[in-house]
């Protein structure tokens, strides 16, 4: 199931509330647990025993890491390796043998059919999410969860189950047996759904079709001003997209009274491709951070270790976003810049002025997403090429213009929404006139996703499979 | 305050949420909607076996939107927010000057057009009679001047210069017919067809082809026979705010009589008319001509003398017939989408003198039927 639906909107999500609050305190999680496999089951019922598989082999991973964490250093050690590499068995079965069979097949004598094998939804986030904690379990810096529920409902807890944030166990250990639920509380969180919704469906759905539009020209129709357009409009997709999805998790947590951590900072105002990936999907890169980047050394063993460090960090980081080469050089494509920044671009950018720093890293993300999203290097050759003006379509058509002048508004509006600009803004209103504001704010966006929505035809999750 | 502010959200979100939450409980599920002109999705039946093909939850998401609460006035919102933040179409449907709605339109791959042209060749190799090839081209080509700005569409002309070039059989110039007449009312503003006189300038440019004379159009007795006629391009649209289309006739409805085989050609036949009259109730008054979709149609006229003709057609035939009335003294209508049986044959077996392949551009781009003309 996704939010921005009908049947999330006014028939899950009313009926999740209203049982959730009608029932005593200790039934809460019980309801959560319950709910949660619906909402997982909704798409692809059979992998319910995937995600049943995965809770069990991490909760008694995290059992066993606890129990002789203390004693048995090495008979810990042996339960989380076992129980990392079932882990990593099931997402590179499930997400990329496809790929691998493709390309192993590639050597002459190998011929390794391919499965076809339905992606389980969200799998990239749960399995990351639970290998996290028999990890922090080891490292002691949380306590093995003894309760099978209560981890089961951690692991497939339907705010952030298909599309991150990706939230660590020790974030939430003691929220799962005791929150606070508040009528501030749940207010804020209808506040972040809202403008989650608002972002997905008026926003990222709109400008999508935009991108669609240019995706599907061929070499002789790419214009120099159209294909700007749809990468722009592409760059302009995935975050609405995305940081929507993210902000309606957060929001529906706090409806919930949970409070997990924010995955996105306004990454589209980053002066640099380093500060870029600190606020851009936060939680992944925190991951990758924490349980890859740091355990291989980190910064701490020398620059060239470093260096390589971040190459194996960003080329994985890569892959995980697909079952497709094109990842894999998207993620080196961001370690080369990266490497050069910390070798001596960063110290260059310091002393260049703030518009031409923003530009630079936002030229560098922009090309991005063309190798992010264009399913081949060879269509992505095509791409650029347009884009750099050494394409067969010339500078501009007649639908360029039309295009132009249909989508300016909306472009105009999520470049603006995607700075802080709006947010300084709004925190300098007196109190008396956002509490105003806001309800009616609340009020706009929720009639009109419901109308967009009711009248979808184009309603796509980037992220829901990954 | 700030307590009474958060309760308000609460209450905003909650209300809304719960409140369609029931009302789509409550509310009947609706068969068909007139503002679409389609029937909606009912209730999927619920089976462990379609659970878990993934079909049930797609239909039940698709039966939730179709059924959800006043639907009727949540198309046309988004249809106004779409022309509100600048755009220029909705669902595929440009928002032309004049309140003229006028399909988008992509030319295919000639490929796909070189299969369907080479099939009427076989066809006027495989019947002793003469084949006329004819396309007529559509509102969003002949109305281009109407289109927002820069819209972008492909040339009809262009392709039907392209089909003309590839066939051998004899071909008719609709274009410059209708073209010559843009400014005239030749097309419906909220439907894809050609009005009754955007087919008797179709009729004359056939008449011309055939070297005969048409009679001038003063010479009809025009009708009005209704006013408040809204098609498939409003239909798609969600731009329900635009005012109708008027239905005109110039030939009287007891000119010819039809047989209609609507379970096909063995079957016998049920009598229908040049206007059936009922369709005007009914949302789809366009089907009106002729009685909308059927297989194979038998008219006879009362100029027993004249030449036979058989049409291979779409829809837009049906309001072009009633102009043929005077020159032929039978007309045959196939329709390839559903009369499954060999054209030659029909023309070998039913004392045909000539064939006419009609067809408007953008249904023999997206109709592959058209290839069994060369069965």
């Amino acid at each position: 199931m996704v939010f921005s639906s009908i049947v999330f909107l006014f028939e899950y999500l009313p009926v999740v509330l209203a049982v959730y609050y009608l029932v005593p305190a200790k039934w809460r999680n019980v309801w959560l647990f319950a709910a949660n496999m619906v909402f997982y089951g909704w798409g692809e019922p059979v992998y319910i025993l995937l995600m049943l598989f995965s809770i069990g082999i991490n909760y008694a991973a995290g059992l066993l890491v606890g129990k002789y964490r203390g004693c048995a250093r090495k008979k810990a050690r042996t339960a989380l390796g076992v129980n990392i590499a079932a882990n990593l068995a099931l997402l590179i079965f499930f997400k990329y043998f496809d790929l691998l069979a493709e390309t192993l097949s590639l050597i002459p004598g190998v011929a390794i059919p391919k499965l076809g094998l339905g992606l389980p939804i969200g799998i990239s986030f749960y399995t990351f999410q639970a290998m996290s904690y028999p990890i922090d379990v080891y490292r002691g810096d949380t306590e093995p969860q003894r309760n099978p529920l209560l981890f089961g409902t951690y692991i497939s807890l339907f705010p952030q189950l298909i599309a991150g944030p990706i939230v660590r166990y020790k974030d939430v250990d003691d929220q799962l047996q005791s929150r606070v639920h508040s009528t501030e509380k749940f207010a804020s969180g209808v506040c972040r759904f809202t403008i989650g919704l608002g972002k997905k469906v008026l926003i990222a759905n709109n400008v999508g079709a935009l991108w669609d539009v240019y995706a599907a020209k061929g070499a002789a129709d790419l214009t120099v001003l159209g294909s700007w357009l749809g990468i722009i409009a592409f760059t302009l997709q995935i975050y609405f997209d995305f940081s929507g999805y993210s902000d309606m998790a957060i929001g529906l947590g706090r409806m919930l009274g949970f409070e997990f951590l924010e995955n996105f900072n306004y990454p589209y105002i980053s002066k640099s491709v380093t500060e870029f990936w600190r606020r851009w999907h936060i939680s992944l890169s925190t991951w990758f951070r924490d349980y890859v980047y740091i355990p291989l050394g980190g910064n701490r063993k020398g620059l060239r270790r470093q260096l390589l460090n971040i190459v194996i960090v960003w080329a994985l980081t890569g892959m995980w976003h697909g079952a497709n080469w094109t990842f894999l050089v998207w993620g080196l494509y961001y370690a080369l810049f990266l490497v050069l920044e910390k070798a001596f671009l960063l110290k260059v950018l310091e002393r260049t002025p703030g518009v031409i720093r923003r530009l630079y890293t936002m030229l560098i993300v922009t090309c991005g997403w063309g190798i992010f999203q264009l399913n081949s290097l060879k269509a992505v050759a095509v791409y650029f090429k347009a884009m750099f003006g050494f394409g067969a379509g010339g500078l501009s058509d007649a639908g360029d213009l039309y295009y132009l002048a249909g989508y300016a508004a909306v472009l105009l509006a999520a470049a603006l929404f995607s700075t802080d600009l709006l947010r300084r803004g709004w925190e300098r209103l007196p109190q008396k006139v956002r509490g105003v504001l806001c309800p009616l704010g609340v009020c706009a966006i929720l009639f009109l996703s419901t109308a967009y929505l009711v009248d979808s035809t184009y309603n796509p999750f980037l992220y829901f499979r990954f | 305050m700030k307590d009474k502010h958060g309760l308000l959200l609460v209450l905003i979100f909650t209300v809304f949420i719960g409140a369609f939450f029931l009302l789509n409980l409550i509310l009947p599920d609706r068969n068909f909607s007139d503002q679409e002109n389609r029937t909606l999705q009912q209730a999927p039946d619920f089976s462990f076996a379609s659970l878990f093909d993934g079909s049930y939850t797609q239909t039940y998401e698709k039966y939730a939107a179709d059924q959800f609460a006043f639907r009727d006035f949540w198309i046309p919102v988004k249809a106004r927010a779409e022309l509100l933040s600048g755009k220029r179409e909705n669902n595929g449907v440009y928002y032309g000057s004049d309140e003229t709605l006028l399909n988008q339109f992509t030319a295919p791959k000639t490929a796909d057009l070189d299969t369907k042209l080479s099939a009427i060749d076989t066809l006027a190799k495989n019947v002793d009679v003469p084949v006329r090839f004819a396309l007529i081209p559509g509102s969003t080509e002949i109305w281009s001047g109407k289109l927002p700005a820069d819209a972008p569409a492909d040339s009809q002309k262009a392709l039907i210069d392209y089909c003309y070039g590839k066939t051998s059989v004899d071909c008719v110039d609709f274009y410059s017919a209708l073209s010559a007449h843009s400014g005239d009312y030749i097309y419906y503003r909220t439907d894809h067809h050609w009005t009754s006189l955007g087919a008797y300038y179709g009729y004359c440019a056939l008449m011309d082809g055939l070297g005969l004379p048409c009679r001038d159009l003063s010479e009809y007795h025009r009708q009005t026979v209704s006013t408040d006629f809204y098609g498939t391009t409003y239909s798609a649209s969600g731009f329900s705010w635009i005012r109708p289309d008027s239905i005109e006739t110039y030939v009287d409805g007891d000119a010819a009589e039809v047989e209609s085989y609507a379970r096909g050609p063995s079957n016998a036949p049920t009598e229908s008319g040049l206007y059936v009259q009922t369709f005007l109730g009914k949302k789809d008054q366009y089907s009106m001509f002729l009685g909308g979709v059927t297989p194979l149609l038998h008219i006879t006229t009362k100029n027993a003398g004249a030449p036979s003709l058989l049409i291979v057609r779409d829809s837009y035939a049906d309001s072009l017939v009633p102009f043929l009335t005077d020159d032929f003294s039978s007309i045959d209508l196939i329709d390839l989408r559903y009369y499954k049986g060999s054209v030659a044959d029909y023309v070998k077996e039913h004392d045909i003198d000539s064939v006419l392949v009609l067809y408007s551009v953008a249904d023999f781009c997206t109709d592959d039927n058209i290839a069994l003309l060369g069965f």
